[in-house]
């Protein structure tokens, strides 16, 4: 009866209560790793603590460690008690627990997901989650494709959308997106095949990060930065991505890996596509990621037989880092003793567009620097004419304006004042405005916020198919470069900013780099 | 000149230049080095000698999450000689390099100046940030002293439930939804976000949701203090869900309400016999079918509970957040703007109060 029938909505329609998903069931494949029990759980845990998932939710772990459902729940409990000591509730937990299942099977056999399936049917019935599905690749990405096809024989892999006893199924595919160009590309060809773009929602950690959201905020929201973020002010721009850690126990992955895919692939280069992306027209998923894809498609090709001019690999060596002796990395565990992978890139980028031509995007990420330090540095033109004599401005530069993401995350402006007396003495002042400081209010954990947006199915912050095979189209020459022998790598001393050839590299075009 | 010349026998003379300068000192880093100051909102409150001291505390505790110039008044017009006395104070805290500090100035004010508040607190407001007014205790709407800091204001927070009659504050605020006033921010109506989140979430599932149209009965038990969210409560419901209030029977410690819904009458049974909780428990009733959130046995927590035929089919536990007063302010201080759902509880509210 038209009359009496009331919907939800009319509740929910207060910009007071926050928006909670449909009900649904995430299925975790590799659910016996770390990341579920250190990172996707307490995740899930807090947003249900927080009233932020629905009644009718619930998580299927699923990988071939053969373990019961309470064997499951007694494992991401203690993981819980570790990582979330000072908010762990009895009665949370137990309701919350409730809706945790494990199911032991071999991702590569399709009986596993004829299982699945029945099983996930029959969680419809017990917690009415509606036929909403999310898929989560937490395995070795070298199952992927394997799960994916099964998932989509087993007919999974079908977005209802509004149809009776159908629901949605959406597809998170955590990084690495591939190893290179074409292995990123086959990927996309796979999970394509049975999924459409629209449902896949590929997670990189990063952009969750309440710090690196807000460069598109100091951006956009303020109108005096635009006017002159472009190549009439700007001279060039230095991206830094420093860790002061080593590799740890991480050896054998790293020796695999190493700093150009483990960091520069997709944290750097998405934090260049914020620094230098058009405005978007809105803050949504095709207008973001349509101006990020448009910064790769304009960076310039590096030549694979000239990679040496913008592309320089380093590997730390034994040194002193903040008091503490550390090893160089060919020491470290798993680790070849002529070990030739990198732990430090630095690269020379060129954005060929109407507001970037001329500029150049230095980058530099590594492991073992003086200190952890993330940030952008946009160094201004000199003035076209100086009015001091030459002793009355020493000690005065360019304008650099620094957008730091981490650890104090803030923005400082260096600019020129007049030293107080007489005379016409200017020095270089920095201005400091650490606007982490204006909210001191606990920032949601990476993983909270990107998994509550994929279930209001919300992939402004994960990354598009021709995201992660634009990042790859950049660094493949100089991956190619790099493992058909080129130079040996360069090797820094642990505690120091990198190796003498990445100075060269700026000290080429007359610049240097700066200290974070 | 008013507001930059001031006497106080208590502490002398003080401009509005000494108390910047002494807050410029009060930041000042170990070295003597000019300290940040961080700011979001100017906080102004207005208070009595009686409540000064659980109002500054509440304030410096929130100068964490909400870095502010925090410019506390304690009034006391009665008094019949003018006196002023100002306490400066700066919180601070180590942020990477140096320290970032949040400000707090206290204006006792005697006699007649307790009259012209707004002449104190206007001239010690930090520029282009928005004043929040926080009046914590009870006010009165039609004082000279009320209006005057109200022109102050972008936005007005008040708390009813810390008024002597809650239902007459309602009456009160409700006259001032009539008025140019600022946008009204309401202390009991934030302590209910939980609460209506979680019993909006009960009707999530589309089979659930029509239940709504259905309901008949709905049971708030409440403490006597918690009349005002109580009232709130059920305006909500009302104003949200086209109920149209038609009488009332009253008891002691209980009100009764009739309504006529979209598909029958609708009662709301308010009773004010709660120990503890100002909101202990609501329950909604469809059909075979009872829709439950109440507070578990751990303060903090509360249980959602869905049951048909007697039958649980749904429950969970979850966290209800801080009612304490600095967490409810803060709270509050997120918002911006007009809050029109509030605006049609509180209406709703008072057309209960009325019947």
């Amino acid at each position: 009866m038209a009359g009496t029938q009331v919907s939800q909505d009319l509740l929910r329609d207060d910009s007071r209560l926050p928006r909670v998903p449909e009900p649904g069931v995430m299925v975790i494949f590799g659910a016996s790793g770390d990341l579920t029990a250190r990172k996707l759980v307490p995740a899930l845990y807090d947003l249900a603590a927080q009233r932020l998932l629905p009644m009718e939710f619930a998580v299927v772990g699923l990988s071939r460690t053969e373990m019961s459902h309470d064997d499951f729940r007694a494992k991401l409990r203690e993981a819980l008690e570790e990582h979330r000591a000072d908010q762990f509730s009895e009665d949370v937990w137990e309701s919350f627990s409730k809706s945790l299942y494990y199911l032991p099977g071999d991702s590569k056999k399709s009986e596993t997901y004829a299982e699945l399936k029945d099983f996930l049917k029959k969680l419809d019935e017990d917690h009415g989650t509606a036929g909403n599905r999310i898929f989560y690749l937490s395995s070795s990405s070298s199952l992927f494709p394997t799960i994916v096809e099964h998932l989509g024989e087993a007919g999974m892999n079908e977005d209802a959308g509004g149809e009776e006893d159908g629901g949605y199924s959406r597809l998170v595919v955590e990084k690495p997106f591939g190893r290179d160009l074409e292995s990123a590309q086959e990927l996309n060809v796979d999970i394509q095949r049975y999924f459409d773009e629209t449902q896949i929602y590929r997670i990189d950690h990063y952009l969750g990060k309440e710090t690196v959201q807000n460069i598109i905020a100091l951006r956009f929201s303020n109108g005096i930065f635009e006017p002159m973020w472009n190549q009439h002010y700007i001279d060039h721009v230095q991206i830094t991505v420093a860790e002061s850690d080593g590799i740890g126990t991480r050896g054998a992955f790293y020796e695999e890996t190493g700093a150009l895919r483990d960091i520069v692939q997709n944290h750097v280069m998405q934090v260049l596509c914020l620094t230098a992306m058009e405005p978007p027209v809105a803050f949504d998923p095709d207008s973001l990621r349509e101006e990020k894809v448009k910064v790769l498609k304009a960076v310039r090709h590096i030549p694979e037989d000239d990679a040496e001019s913008f592309a320089v690999r380093g590997q730390y060596d034994e040194g002193w880092v903040f008091g503490e002796e550390v090893a160089g990395y060919r020491e470290e565990e798993d680790v070849a003793s002529d070990s030739q992978t990198e732990t430090y890139v630095s690269l020379k980028l060129l954005v060929d567009n109407w507001r970037w031509a001329g500029v150049p995007f230095y980058i530099r990420a590594g492991k073992r620097m003086p200190k952890k330090a993330t940030e952008i540095a946009i160094q201004f033109h000199k003035t076209p004419h100086t009015l001091f004599s030459g002793s009355e401005t020493r000690g005065l530069e360019p304008n650099v304006m620094v957008i730091r993401i981490q650890p104090e995350e803030g923005v400082s402006l260096k600019i020129g004042a007049k030293v107080p007396g007489s005379g016409f003495e200017v020095r270089s002042v920095n201005m400091d405005l650490l606007y982490g400081t204006a909210f001191l209010e606990e920032a949601p954990d990476a993983y909270q916020r990107l998994l509550l947006d994929l279930m209001l199915g919300d992939p402004t912050l994960f990354i598009r198919a021709d995201e992660a095979e634009g990042a790859w189209g950049i660094l493949d020459p100089v991956m190619k470069a790099w493992s058909d022998g080129g130079s040996e790598v360069a090797r820094y001393e642990a505690g120091t900013w990198g190796p003498e050839e990445a100075d060269k590299l700026l000290k080429r075009d007359g610049r240097e780099w700066r200290r974070p | 000149m008013i507001g930059e010349s001031r006497s106080s026998p208590g502490s002398g003379a003080m401009t509005v230049e000494q108390i910047e300068h002494q807050f410029a000192q009060l930041r000042a880093n170990d070295d003597g080095s000019p300290g940040l100051r961080a700011s979001v909102v100017n906080l102004v409150v207005v208070t009595d000698e009686e409540s000064a001291g659980r109002v500054t505390e509440i304030v410096s505790g929130l100068s964490g999450d909400f870095p502010s110039r925090a410019v506390v008044l304690i009034s006391d017009p009665e008094e019949e000689h003018a006196n002023l006395d100002f306490q400066i104070s700066a919180f601070c805290s180590i942020r990477g390099s140096g320290q970032v500090c949040a400000e707090q100035v206290i204006v006792h004010a005697e006699g007649p100046p307790a009259h012209h508040l707004e002449s104190l607190a206007g001239p010690l407001l930090l520029p282009d940030l928005p004043v929040f007014l926080w009046y914590p205790a009870d006010f009165t709407v039609d004082s000279p002293e009320f209006e005057g800091m109200v022109s102050l204001a972008d936005r007005l927070v008040v708390d009813p439930a810390a008024a002597q009659d809650q239902g007459y504050c309602l009456s009160e605020l409700a006259e001032l939804l009539n008025r140019d006033a600022p946008d009204l921010g309401d202390l009991q109506w934030v302590s209910l976000s939980p609460w209506r989140g979680l019993v909006a979430e009960l009707f999530h599932p589309p089979e659930r949701a029509e239940k709504l149209g259905e309901i008949e009965r709905v049971e708030i038990l409440h403490a006597p203090r918690g009349e005002a969210r109580s009232l709130l409560l059920a305006g909500w419901l009302a104003s949200t869900l086209g109920w149209k209030p038609e009488s009332v029977s009253r008891e002691e410690n209980y009100r009764e309400v009739s309504f006529s819904g979209p598909s029958g009458e609708v009662t709301v049974e308010m009773s004010a016999d709660s120990p503890d909780s100002a909101l202990q428990h609501i329950r909604l009733h469809s059909g075979d079918m009872s829709f439950q959130v109440s507070r578990h046995r751990q303060i903090s927590e509360a249980r959602s509970t869905v049951t048909q035929g007697g039958e649980v089919v749904a429950e969970r536990t979850v966290r209800l957040g801080s009612f304490e007063p600095g967490a409810i302010l803060g709270e509050e201080l997120h918002y911006r703007g007009r809050d029109d759902v509030y605006r049609a509880a509180l209406r709703m509210a008072v057309e209960i109060m009325d019947l």
